[in-house]
């Protein structure tokens, strides 16, 4: 599901564009898998769909992102400076050299893909490589390499395949139990119940993901201090990154001012709602817990 | 065990630095030296990631004056410098292989000792290769210069020939190199970590 791991979109407008495909695509897979159900196609085939539709997803989804992104591969020549402080890192990381691709846009921003550390590509955009210090684009570089040794991509592939398989499952244990055999009067609210139940079980294991994604973050958070032995350089990164994100917004007025609708919540509960719909942590709790691994740093080795 | 340690973004404990696979560079040079006319350049060095700690830089002070103190007796120097990417380089000259060896050895286990291992990049020895079409007796300060780079996390060597000025590198002498000496020393088998170094202050 996630497919890329940005370390900072806190482009809201967008971030909420992408949460919106991403439930809606989610809505889709039930619906689609529903409809075969129901249409008479058996457990088997329905496992077949949804298995191809998230291995397609894991093996095309990392292409699919960069060319959405804009990026481009860029050689050793090209980016000499970038190739050698991630050969680095991978050193340091004890991993494979991933691919490593540059978009051309002024938002500060990295990402990584792949499904593992073999097929791995990171990504730095143009804005984050002239906003940001070499210790701290180390840091974010870092980061995104953690996520690769930490395989997020294919996790968060593997928990919405089982996401869907557990709504798929619900329908095939509703349909069974309640629906009977024979028993044509059963037919129609059967259905309605198969649907409401892959609904909710799909709502809940949404919102169950992001968690998972909020907490890899933070692991990833902790791999790039372990890597670099800074975790101050990347707490000033995310400090000079989300500082930027606020002061260069990415949307237009008019587009901006329609999306603000959406927030008619109190603020403190508003907080919370946005905590609850991110992949991302607040960076707040990011910066605490760097600089709880600084300070035991500073303490020196047990 | 390893990978659901990467699911769960543990932290693999990473294999110890390895004294005696440094020390299989000791005797790999004498074929180096011998069968395939290779010298030391009299240099090698370590690279690491300096920790802004106070204990790090103490244990930094103290591994330095105790190389300081086996250098004079030795006739070998020892300087330090940050390159670009942060990282700090401790390079030794000395016309004695063996002792250039063995003073690496001597600081990266300081710095393990200190619990700062994880924060070694690599051990780096150069040399310079045997000219092969002009005659082997003229001094000439255009040899080829190779570079072994042994990979703490690994455990392994690699070869490094930089080639030209731009950040290019001659894979076929890498190559050779590991088909030379491959039962000399601990290679690094997958080429995928053959990670170059550039400008290598040695």
């Amino acid at each position: 599901m996630a497919s890329q791991k940005a370390i900072f979109p806190r482009d809201t407008g967008l971030q909420f564009r992408m949460l919106l495909t991403l439930f809606l695509l989610g809505l889709l897979y039930v619906a689609f898998v529903g409809a075969l159900f129901t249409a008479g196609a058996s457990a088997i085939v329905m496992l077949v769909v949804v298995g191809g539709l998230s291995l397609s997803q894991l093996f095309l989804s990392d292409k699919l992102a960069l060319a959405a992104m804009g990026a481009k591969e860029v050689t050793p020549e090209q980016a000499p400076g970038l190739h050698s402080m991630i050969e680095r890192l991978c050193i340091q990381a004890d991993l494979p050299k991933p691919k490593i691709a540059v978009a051309d846009t002024h938002v500060p921003n990295a990402f990584a893909l792949g499904r593992s550390p073999k097929n791995a590509t990171v990504c730095a955009t143009t804005g984050i490589m002239n906003t940001l210090s070499p210790a701290e684009l180390e840091g974010v570089m870092a980061h995104e390499l953690a996520h690769v040794k930490n395989r997020d991509v294919m996790i968060m592939t593997i928990a919405s395949f089982f996401a869907s398989i557990a709504a798929m499952m619900l329908q095939f244990g509703f349909f069974f139990g309640g629906g009977g055999d024979g028993d044509g009067d059963d037919g129609a609210p059967a259905i309605i119940v198969i649907l409401l139940a892959s609904f909710v079980v799909y709502i809940v294991s949404f919102f169950l993901m992001l968690t998972l994604s909020r907490y890899r973050e933070f692991s990833a958070d902790r791999g790039a201090a372990l890597v670099t032995g800074r975790p101050s350089a990347l707490s000033s990164a995310l400090m000079k990154i989300s500082g930027a994100m606020e002061n260069v917004p990415q949307q237009d007025l008019r587009q901006a001012e329609g999306m603000n609708a959406f927030f008619i919540v109190p603020t403190g509960v508003k907080s919370s709602i946005k905590t609850l719909f991110s992949t991302h942590p607040p960076m707040e709790k990011r910066i605490e817990r760097l600089q709880r691994l600084e300070s035991s740093l500073q303490a020196g080795p047990a | 065990m390893g990978f659901l340690d990467s699911i769960l973004g543990g932290q693999k404990k990473l294999k110890g630095v390895a004294p005696d696979r440094l020390f299989a560079m000791t005797t790999a040079y004498v074929s180096m030296e011998i069968e395939l006319g290779m010298k030391s350049a009299g240099s090698a060095g370590i690279v690491f990631q300096p920790i802004a700690t106070s204990d790090f830089d103490q244990i930094l002070r103290d591994a330095e004056e105790l190389l300081h103190g086996t250098a004079e007796e030795q006739g070998s120097t020892l300087t330090s410098a940050d390159d670009e990417f942060g990282y700090r380089w401790i390079v030794l000259r000395d016309p004695d292989f063996d002792d250039l060896v063995v003073s690496l050895n001597t600081l990266s286990t300081e710095l393990q000792g200190g619990g700062y291992g994880d924060r070694l990049l690599a051990a780096v020895f150069a040399f310079e290769d045997a000219k092969s079409n002009d005659s082997a007796s003229m001094p000439n300060p255009s040899r080829q210069r190779i570079y072994f780079i042994y990979n703490f996390k690994r455990g392994a060597f690699y070869p490094f020939v930089p080639k030209g000025e731009k950040q290019q590198r001659d894979n076929e002498r890498e190559l050779r190199l590991k088909a030379q000496l491959g039962d000399e020393i601990p290679f690094e088998e997958d080429t995928s970590r053959w990670f170059p170094l550039w400008e290598i202050p040695l």
